[in-house]
This record gives C-alpha cells, sequence and structure tokens, in this order.
C-alpha cells in the first residue's frame, strides 16, 4: 500500500523537479553518487540487473580494458568496446524490463490512466 | 459468370490480414485453373529512425506508440529476447536482427556493430519490401543477451511498420522504401551525460570505462551513422543547454532540443512558431507565465542542412508546470493535433519517461503526431 501511495505521488513531483532520471527516485534503490574518479568502480551492483547479464557485462569490460592496454586505436580495440556498450544496452533493457513487471499495479496502469486506481491528483 | 473467390496463395506468400490475394477460376476449361493475383489494398506505411539506443522499448518507441494507439509488446509465445514490439496498429523492428556478424563473428574479424559489414543490407531490403507490399516474413532474430542469431520469427504486416536501428537510412535502397525517417542526433557531452546515467550503478563500470566505450566507438560512429543524417526528413538533435552561463550544467539535465524538419516532404507539415518562415525568438515566460530558473526559450527559423531547405524549432530548457507546456503548445502550429491539448496530454500521460519535462520529450511526442498523420493522409488518399 505504501508503494502505491508513493508511487501516486511521483508524478506530480516529477514534472516539478528537474529531472531526467524519474525512475531512480524509487524508494527502494541505493543511488551512489557519481563524483568518483581514478579508475574507481561503483561498488553498487544495479539492483535489477540480472545476475547472468551483470557478469557478461563485467568480463567484457576487463576484456576490452585488456585489448586496449595493448595496443589502442586499433579494430580489435573499437570492436570490444562496442561489445561492451551492447551488453550495457542489454543490461538497461533487462532492467527496464524487470522494472516494468515488478509493480503489477504501475504496469495496469501504464495501460490505463484514466481508470479510478491510477487517478493522478495534483494537489 | 466467372466466379471469383479470396484465397491464400501458399506457395509464394503468407496469408496477410492486410492483403488479399485473388484467385480467378476460369470456366473455359475443362479443368480448373487457378491464377493468383496479389492485390494489395492497403500497402504498409515504413517509417525509419535511426538512434543510438539500442533494440529495446526506448523512450522514443513509447511515446510513438502510444500517439499511434496502443501498448506495443513483444510478440506472444515468441522468443523472449526478441527485439520486436507488436501493437494494435504499429510494429517496431529492430535492425540489429540483420547482423551478419554475430558477436564472436564481429570480435573475430575486429569489425564494430556500427560498421556496416557486420550487417545483411539485401536481406533487409528484401524484407522491409515484402512487408511493406502486405507480404509476411520470416525474420532472423539477434539475441542481445546470448550474442547470437536465433531461429526466425515471423511478422505479419502491420499498418505502420517502424524499423529502428543504427542503418535505418544506410541503403539507398531501404531509404527509397521509407515513407518518413527520422533521426536521433546526440550530441557528444550529452550522449555522455545519458550513458553515465544509465551505466554507473552497473558494477564494473567506471566513468573511464564508459567515456573509453564512446570514444573507441566514435570513428566508426562519425564514417557510417553520420552521414544518415542529411537523408533524415526530420532530425532530433539534443544538445547541452546554452541558458546555463559558465560551465553550466554537466549533467545533461537542462537540454537545447531542436527538431529539424526538412521541406517538401509528402504529407510531412514542418511546425512553425506564429509565422510561417519568419525568424522567431521567443521567451514564453513573463507577465502571463512565470517559469522556475532556467527558463524557457525557444526559437524558430528556416535555413539549409546538408543542402536542403529545412525550418527548425527549437527549445532551450524545461517545462515545469503543465501551465507552461499548455501555453506553449497554443503557440505552436501544424502539429498534427486531433484536438487542443493533445501535446500535453500526451506529455502528461507518460510524465515519468525521460525527458517529459524538456524539448527530447516534446518534440518526439510531435513527431509522433506528425508520423500518425502522415498514416491517415496516406490511408486516406487509397
Amino acid at each position: 500500500m505504501a508503494s502505491t501511495v508513493a508511487s501516486l505521488s511521483i508524478p506530480a513531483t516529477t514534472f516539478a523537479a528537474a529531472d531526467v532520471l524519474p525512475r531512480r527516485k524509487a524508494a527502494s534503490r541505493v543511488w551512489f553518487p557519481v563524483a568518483r574518479r581514478g579508475g574507481f568502480s561503483v561498488r553498487s551492483t544495479g539492483p535489477a540487473t540480472p545476475p547472468d547479464i551483470s557478469d557478461k557485462l563485467s568480463e567484457s569490460i576487463k576484456e576490452a580494458e585488456a585489448t586496449c592496454a595493448d595496443e589502442k586505436g586499433t579494430a580489435e580495440c573499437a570492436a570490444a568496446w562496442d561489445n561492451v556498450e551492447e551488453i550495457s544496452a542489454a543490461a538497461s533493457h533487462a532492467r527496464d524490463n524487470l522494472k516494468e513487471n515488478s509493480d503489477p499495479l504501475e504496469k495496469y496502469c501504464k495501460d490505463n490512466p484514466e481508470t479510478d486506481e491510477c487517478r493522478i491528483y495534483d494537489n | 459468370m466467372a466466379a471469383f473467390t479470396a484465397h491464400t496463395s501458399a506457395a509464394t506468400s503468407l496469408y496477410s490480414p492486410a492483403g488479399t490475394a485473388i484467385l480467378l477460376r476460369s470456366r473455359s476449361r475443362a479443368y480448373p485453373t487457378t491464377t493468383t493475383i496479389r492485390v494489395s489494398c492497403s500497402k504498409t506505411v515504413v517509417i525509419g529512425v535511426a538512434a543510438d539506443s539500442g533494440c529495446g522499448k526506448s523512450t522514443f518507441m513509447r511515446r510513438l506508440t502510444s500517439v499511434l494507439g496502443g501498448g506495443a509488446e513483444p510478440p506472444r509465445g515468441g522468443n523472449p529476447n526478441s527485439n520486436t514490439l507488436v501493437s494494435d496498429t504499429a510494429t517496431v523492428i529492430c535492425l540489429d536482427d540483420y547482423h551478419s556478424l554475430d558477436r564472436a563473428g564481429r570480435k573475430a574479424k575486429g569489425v564494430t556493430a556500427l560498421d556496416p559489414r557486420a550487417h545483411d543490407f539485401d536481406l533487409m531490403y528484401e524484407q522491409v519490401r515484402a512487408i511493406k507490399e502486405g507480404r509476411a516474413v520470416e525474420k532472423p532474430v539477434y539475441n542481445h543477451v546470448t550474442g547470437r542469431l536465433d531461429p526466425p520469427e515471423l511478422i505479419t504486416p502491420p499498418e505502420i511498420l517502424v524499423i529502428k536501428g543504427l542503418h535505418s537510412m544506410y541503403d539507398e535502397r531501404v531509404r527509397d522504401l521509407l515513407d518518413l525517417s527520422i533521426y536521433l542526433d546526440i550530441s557528444n557531452e550529452v550522449k555522455f551525460a545519458w550513458k553515465v546515467q544509465r551505466d554507473m550503478a552497473e558494477r564494473g563500470h567506471s566513468l573511464e570505462s564508459i567515456r573509453a566505450s564512446i570514444e573507441a566507438r566514435k570513428p566508426d560512429f562519425d564514417a557510417y551513422i553520420e552521414p544518415q543524417k542529411q537523408y533524415a526528413d526530420a532530425v532530433i538533435e539534443v544538445l547541452p543547454t546554452q541558458l546555463i552561463p559558465g560551465p553550466g550544467d554537466d549533467e545533461g539535465k537542462v537540454l537545447r532540443v531542436k527538431l529539424i524538419m526538412k521541406e517538401g516532404v509528402e504529407h510531412f507539415a514542418p511546425v512553425y512558431l506564429f509565422d510561417e518562415g519568419s525568424t522567431v525568438n521567443w521567451i514564453p515566460c513573463g507577465r502571463k507565465l512565470s517559469c522556475s530558473y532556467p527558463g524557457i526559450r525557444f526559437a524558430y527559423g528556416f535555413g539549409a542542412y546538408f543542402g536542403h531547405e529545412v525550418s527548425v524549432v527549437e527549445m532551450d530548457g524545461q517545462f515545469d508546470k503543465l501551465d507552461e507546456l499548455i501555453y506553449v503548445e497554443t503557440h505552436l502550429s501544424n502539429l498534427s493535433t486531433k484536438f487542443y491539448g493533445e501535446v500535453a496530454q500526451q506529455m502528461l500521460k507518460h510524465a515519468d519517461f525521460p525527458g517529459s519535462n524538456n524539448g527530447t520529450g516534446l518534440f518526439q511526442t510531435i513527431v509522433g503526431l506528425k508520423i500518425r498523420d502522415l498514416y491517415e493522409q496516406i490511408v486516406a488518399r487509397r
């Protein structure tokens, strides 16, 4: 129930806040700030990424870094990083899919925003 | 009197609800002879979208399918890793399915997915043409999770076919089949900011790896993908904002978005502000409308883009109230809306999508309405 109330109030504030990432506002997510430099990996796993894709992603990043350490600017290096990009995109879509299907009310409301359960009040 | 019956011919084409094949039975022979004439009552409208966001429900596709009326879902009962989205009126196919080299193959040859050598343009052309003519096809499926090509899936011709990928306008033959083409041009700074937002929570990724990934792909991107801009009928260009001075907004939250529309495209009337063919600079915030920082600035003008005449509508800044959105919509013209406030309604319906408060959402919604309008004009003509 609490999450329903929270999700009803989110759209009203999303519009007000200068926010490009409304999805990340869900209370269940832990959001680590981005300001880390110096080759650090942010230690939190994208909480919703399926583990097999997440593993593939880490492996491909290591591989790309290895390939490019030897020969930078070659076709193999480009192909390796392109691979990383492809898997990152797949991971992002997998996260979106999981998120979509996680809350049945949200799923229903997406298709039927005019029903009573899904109405959003702006005051 | 000759008898005419509708008949599905099994040999060369698969039955499609949109088209019909007519079987003529001739009475002058002793035995019934059949001649199949394929008559398409409605040809599929094909839209091409060139964007770098991979295969999946991107925000643009969601907005587009919403405008066209209905949720788009992967085909039921099919491959769960299918890249195709099907709704009542539209089918979105992802051009990654036409990879001729799978992940292992690309790695072996040292070829990125941006390289045309990794794509089978002949098959792409054949199948898009087949769908446009009303024939169903067995389209290959590229599984992004495993990186391999899966067994093909059946695609029946929809009313509107959207082909989405990096190479939608690369091949000349495919370009000729498109009724409208759209290119999403994201500038480098914004691309970096968006990829950081997308990937930073991933274990393994760091700012360096994201930056390296973008830079490694850049040469191929500039060589093969960027040139498609010149062929697009509409380009949505996303740039960093000019409203925040100095180092500005390096998180890419406030955006300047331009909608560049080619003049003279059939069934596509460019959007304009106040006075078509003039140059306008408009800040709606003032006495009638109060906006919060950094505000909103609109510009409208015309010019040349890769040698074509274009009209450009530009929005810089963010909406933070419904009033602002409706106010702006009131002053834009040629939006192809069916009722006053439709753009605002569509934006509000998806207020949780990224870009709902800036030009990306606004122009994506408007392009969606233009596509609907184009489709209705084509259908009305038949």
